[in-house]
């Protein structure tokens, strides 16, 4: 499903902030990006989703190299991958259906189906009764829940999570990751950037784990 | 037809958002753009009345070419034929002495007793010149006067010199600095759009953000923009013709107050119905062209 082979990236600084990173993550599976803070985390993250483009190597996801595509494939791409943030990215004057349609709309669904599916999709993540509130009227928790819903509406093969527990308390974000576990078990590819051991241990799956740079090694946490 | 309004809607709702979400920058917008645009239809309104009423002026132009005393009637025949083949000229009419009389009577009204006590007529006889409008400009009238001066038998040619010179001055100006004046307008709105535009963009850049990480293309991004572009265009260029017609109707009512004797005030016309639709679209084309330049920054980095 994401093929990962001899990425570099630099920002234009001596110091690599990627440097020959090489993995696959195969369909259904859920993996982990870990390591310290300033390891290349989010750098790696951003490629995946073709956010910025690396100096050197390939990303190929679903068959498609994010290199060499157009705009129009990545935007095509982006709809068939959910992608959620430590910081929701929720838009601040749109109600929770208007932000979890917008994903809907953008892919020209027809009006009748996105409120059907949006429906759905709140109600997997428990949150349907909120539908008409304000994300400033949520709790942190609940908003995670709204950018997941987000993510999950158009069925993506892939979704794609930074540090999506981060800015939560553990009884939440345990919560988050039950939900992610079952959009896992339905099929979708799941990967998860974390820099957080405890939920490597309680919730456990292969980690790729970057230091300075480099994919050092891939591990099952004891 | 319904794929087409599944993919409109959330444009035209985006749209909406941007308008509602922005009030203060679209109202700053739309009142620069209405001023430029009202400015615009002042000048236009100007000019056409202008244009109106100097044609009217025009096609009574005339030239009095007054004859020697002692004209022969053979001489006076070929100078008759001589203006007429004039292509400036578009008719002639013989003003006898008697005629100049009658007429200088008819002017002085009560006051024409003392011509009686004169011993002879002491007024010319002349040839009245109807001019054609169609292709006098000022330098011709004067080479005109200059070539019938030249001809043996007139004493004298005269036509309003003074007034035709800054008449026929003032028109070309007007209408040369007219040209500048609307490019530079013009170039204006199109340049506030494109700021309003980029200023808008700023403001929701995180929203923008948000829509590129959905899926949405480039196209689905800016073209709430370009709609918003357009409403500016199109809602300034209203108001600027209604505060333009306000204007055109005061203006009216001044001269036909102050100065009724001159008639102009009926001559004045507003824009027609389909000037009125090309200025809206001009109006309108001019949103579109600030959309248009500020389309490069429409990026998704």
């Amino acid at each position: 499903m994401i093929r990962v082979s001899n990425l570099n990236k630099s920002y234009n600084h001596p110091d690599m902030v990627l440097k020959n990173v090489s993995f696959n993550v195969q369909k259904g599976e859920f993996v982990y990006l870990s390591g310290p803070s300033g390891a290349g985390k989010t750098t790696l993250f951003r490629l995946l989703f073709a956010d910025i483009k690396p100096d050197g190597g390939q990303i190929v996801i679903d068959g498609l190299d994010l290199i060499r595509a157009g705009a129009d494939r990545l935007a095509r791409l982006r709809r068939q991958m959910g992608i959620v943030f430590q910081d929701y990215k929720l838009i601040p004057n749109y109600t929770v259906f208007d932000n979890v349609a917008l994903a809907l709309e953008v892919a020209g669904t027809p009006r009748q189906q996105i409120q059907k599916r949006v429906w759905k999709v709140l109600k997997v993540v428990g949150i349907e009764r909120k539908i008409e509130r304000l994300p400033v009227q949520l709790s942190g928790g609940e908003q995670q829940r709204v950018a997941i819903a987000r993510a999950l509406v158009n069925n993506p093969k892939i979704i794609l999570a930074d540090e999506p527990t981060g800015n939560l308390d553990y009884e939440i974000a345990e919560e988050i990751m039950r939900i992610l576990y079952y959009i896992n078990s339905q099929g979708t590819t799941i990967v998860m950037v974390t820099h957080n051991r405890s939920l490597l241990q309680r919730f456990k799956r292969k980690v790729f784990y970057l230091d300075k740079g480099s994919l050092q090694a891939y591990v099952w946490p004891d | 037809m319904a794929r087409l309004k599944d993919r409109l809607y959330p444009v035209f709702k985006l749209t909406v958002n941007n308008i509602r979400r922005h009030p203060i920058i679209n109202l700053i917008s739309i009142t620069i753009i209405a001023v430029a645009m009202l400015m615009l239809a002042l000048y236009f309104l100007a000019y056409v009345n202008a244009d109106r009423i100097v044609s009217g002026w025009r096609s009574d132009l005339k030239v009095a070419v007054y004859l020697d005393e002692n004209l022969s009637p053979g001489r006076l025949r070929q100078l008759k034929d001589f203006c007429l083949e004039l292509k400036e000229v578009k008719s002639l009419n013989y003003v006898s002495r008697d005629e100049a009389l009658a007429r200088f009577k008819v002017t002085l009204g009560d006051d024409s007793n003392f011509l009686d006590g004169l011993p002879e007529n002491p007024l010319p006889a002349s040839l009245e010149l109807l001019l054609d409008a169609e292709v006098v400009g000022y330098s011709d009238v004067e080479r005109l006067a200059r070539q019938l001066r030249r001809q043996a038998g007139v004493d004298e040619v005269v036509y309003g010199s003074y007034w035709l010179r800054q008449l026929f001055s003032l028109l070309r100006m007007v209408k040369y600095f007219g040209f500048v004046f609307a490019i530079f307008l013009s170039s204006v709105t199109v340049f506030i759009v494109a700021s309003t535009i980029r200023l808008s963009l700023f403001a929701r850049r995180e929203t923008i953000r948000v829509l590129y990480l959905v899926g949405a293309t480039r196209r689905f991004v800016a073209l709430p923009y370009l709609f918003e572009g357009v409403f500016q265009g199109a809602v300034a260029s209203s108001v600027a013709l209604g505060f333009a017609f306000a204007v055109f109707k005061y203006v009216r009512f001044w001269l036909r107050e102050q100065v009724p004797q001159w008639s102009i005030a009926a001559q004045l016309g507003f824009f027609t119905i389909p000037s009125l639709l090309l200025f809206l679209l001009l109006g309108t084309l001019l949103g579109l062209a600030g959309f248009l330049i500020s389309s490069r920054w429409f990026s998704c980095d």
